[in-house]
This record gives C-alpha cells, sequence and structure tokens, in this order.
C-alpha cells in the first residue's frame, strides 16, 4: 500500500537528515492561533540567545508581522506565506533552508501556521514537535487532537496569569497524562515570566544533547 | 484542512497511476485512514472531488475506511484498541506503548477500465 503522503515524507526524511549532518536541532512549534508561541520564542531568544545560534522560520498565513516582532534578536529570519494553507509541509522548509547557513546554526525553531490539527500530520522533518497551548483555550484540547500531544517531545501550558478562565488544570492534566503519561509539561506566563525556567533548562538540555 | 491537502497530495497519485495504467477511466479509489489522522471523510471527498474535476476521475467513487487506534505494550507485550485516548495498557497498566495502527494514509487500490 502507498502512503498518500509520500511525497511531503520523502522530503521530511531529506530534511531530517541534511540538518543531523549540519547538527542543527530543528523544533517545530504547533498552537492554536494566540496561544503564545512568537510571545514564547521573544522570552526563549532573551534568554538562550547569548548561548546558541539560533535561526527561525516563522510560517505565516499571508503577513510578517511575528517575524517583524522578532527582528529586535537579530537572528536570522524566514517568513513562509502559506497563502492561506493551514500548514506548513516539508517542501516549503527545505525551499527556504539553503536562506540560512547551517554550518553557523545550533538550532532552528520554525513557528508553524496556528491549528492544532493539520501541521501535527506533516512531518517537516523536525528534530522534535512542541505543543504549546494557553489557558483560554479551554482544557479540552488533548482529548480532541491525541495526536498532536502523543507526538509532542513537551507541552508548554500558556497564559497561566490569567485567572476566572473556566480553564480546570486537573481536567487538562488527567486527559494529557491518559494520552501521554511521560511528556513534559511546563506550566507558564510568557508575558508576566512565570514558570520559564523550567523551559529554558529543558530546551537548552535538548540542544546539547542532539 | 489538511483533508485538501491530502486530497492534492492523493489526486496527482491516481493521475499518475490511471496515466500509468492507461485508464481510460478510474472508478473507484480504495483509501484507509487512521483515527488519528482526524480526516472528516466529508471533507475529503470534497475536496478530491475539487482536485480530480475535469479528469479521468472525476467520477471515481471513493471509498474510505478508518482504522482503530492500536498500540502494543512493551511491558507485557499484549496488543490493544485504544478507547477514549487512553493511552495505557489494559492488561498490566504500563504506559510505555509502541504504535501499530491508527495513523494510517494509504492507498489500498486504484479501480478503473
Ligand atoms: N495574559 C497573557 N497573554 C499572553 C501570554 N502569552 C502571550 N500572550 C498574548 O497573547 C496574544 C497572542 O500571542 P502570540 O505570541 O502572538 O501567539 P501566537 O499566535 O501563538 O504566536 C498576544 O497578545 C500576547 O501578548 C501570557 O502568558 N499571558
Ligand atoms: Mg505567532
Ligand atoms: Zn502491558
Amino acid at each position: 500500500m502507498k502512503n498518500i503522503l509520500d511525497r511531503n515524507q520523502n522530503k521530511a526524511n531529506e530534511v531530517r537528515s541534511l540538518l543531523k549532518s549540519k547538527k542543527v536541532v530543528m523544533v517545530n512549534l504547533i498552537s492554536s492561533p494566540g496561544a503564545g508561541k512568537t510571545t514564547l520564542l521573544e522570552r526563549t531568544l532573551e534568554e538562550i540567545g547569548s548561548k546558541f545560534r539560533i535561526g527561525i522560520i516563522e510560517g505565516d498565513i499571508t503577513t510578517d508581522r511575528d517575524a517583524r516582532r522578532l527582528q529586535k534578536f537579530n537572528v536570522p529570519i524566514v517568513v513562509i506565506n502559506t497563502e492561506g494553507g493551514c500548514h506548513l509541509d516539508s517542501h516549503s522548509i527545505s525551499k527556504v533552508l539553503p536562506s540560512f547557513n547551517l554550518d553557523d546554526l545550533d538550532v532552528l525553531f520554525v513557528e508553524n501556521v496556528g491549528n492544532l490539527i493539520c501541521p501535527s500530520q506533516f512531518d517537516l522533518g523536525e528534530t522534535f514537535k512542541l505543543a504549546v497551548v494557553s489557558t483560554t483555550e479551554g482544557d479540552d484540547k488533548p482529548g480532541k487532537y491525541p495526536m498532536l500531544f502523543r507526538e509532542a517531545r513537551a507541552v508548554l501550558l500558556n497564559k497561566t496569569d490569567i485567572p476566572y478562565t473556566n480553564f480546570k488544570l486537573e481536567s487538562f492534566k488527567t486527559d494529557l497524562r491518559n494520552i501521554n503519561a511521560s511528556v513534559p509539561l511546563f506550566e507558564i506566563s510568557c508575558t508576566k515570566s512565570d514558570g520559564l525556567k523550567g523551559w529554558f533548562d529543558w530546551i537548552e538540555g535538548q540542544i546539547f544533547n542532539e | 484542512m489538511h483533508e485538501l491537502k491530502v486530497a492534492e497530495d492523493l489526486s496527482v497519485i491516481v493521475l499518475e497511476a490511471a496515466k500509468n495504467g492507461k485508464l481510460g477511466k478510474v472508478s473507484k479509489v480504495n483509501i484507509l485512514f487512521g483515527q488519528l489522522i482526524q480526516i472528516v471523510p466529508d471533507i475529503f471527498e470534497f475536496a478530491f472531488r475539487e482536485c480530480v474535476r475535469e479528469t479521468v476521475a472525476e467520477n471515481a467513487e471513493i471509498d474510505i475506511e478508518i482504522i482503530p487506534v492500536k498500540m502494543k505494550c512493551r511491558g507485557c507485550g499484549k496488543d490493544f484498541r485504544v478507547m477514549e485516548n487512553r493511552f495505557v495498557c489494559e492488561y498490566c497498566g504500563s504506559t510505555d506503548l509502541e504504535i501499530i495502527s491508527g495513523k494510517e494514509l494509504f492507498i489500498k487500490s486504484i479501480e478503473g477500465e
């Protein structure tokens, strides 16, 4: 039987082996729109930007707004406009890789298009995926999108600073643990900079170990 | 709407197969989707129709089989079907599991003449 997404998978395999040979870790950030991926990248660049050579790929449906927010960090950034498409694919990644000097990079963060379902089906050739969710989206995300929470190497729960949401942390955790018992969960606020220490230590460890 | 991209890739494969097999008409395409892929069959079929409009596959019937999520336990070696998103071995309680099925995006066969 033939895999329908063979074309995407073959290219993803190519990207993965190229990045491996260049010792570049590629992190695929997946979330709903507005969960806080760009803000997380801002906090992360502030903290680890001087320790690693970082590059960024911004997946955006039509604009380059997120890329402009990150320009102040003086790291190489490439925008991929998906022209309405709901996710990045390995061909679009492969096309922009020549814009980076891979010999001068340790890590490449990819901000995928805001969406929890489609991006998890399309392998980009990443080293690992991260799931970012926020307390304002409700606590039912793991159960609704099991594949992402099964495959993510870590889960970040953002916007823990917002009071009065109907987000039930215990129920979120129960669902998440049923789906993925061992995935690290970081409860953070990117605007208040709460809980980020654990995340920074973890991501630094991942970059070192790969 | 990953249905659209999957439908596009499928249509390319179907039309290529039709050309290589010298089919004048594709009558049926049989596919398998794993449950974890979360393809909505109606949306998928609609998207596929759009992709094959005015081609030899324009009237092809789409048969979609959804495959349940099954895991194999690395602890006790047994396999089980995942119900209600509980990825926990129903025999020994281990969460060290390997996926057996549920992520398929396969073409089983293409029929035509
Ligand atoms: N209250 C609160 N707002 C946040 C937090 N993180 C991000 N935001 C806000 O949420 C909005 C969307 O964030 P953004 O990083 O652009 O999300 P993205 O679409 O996932 O990249 C922005 O207005 C951020 O300022 C947080 O931890 N707490
Ligand atoms: Mg963003
Ligand atoms: Zn077991």
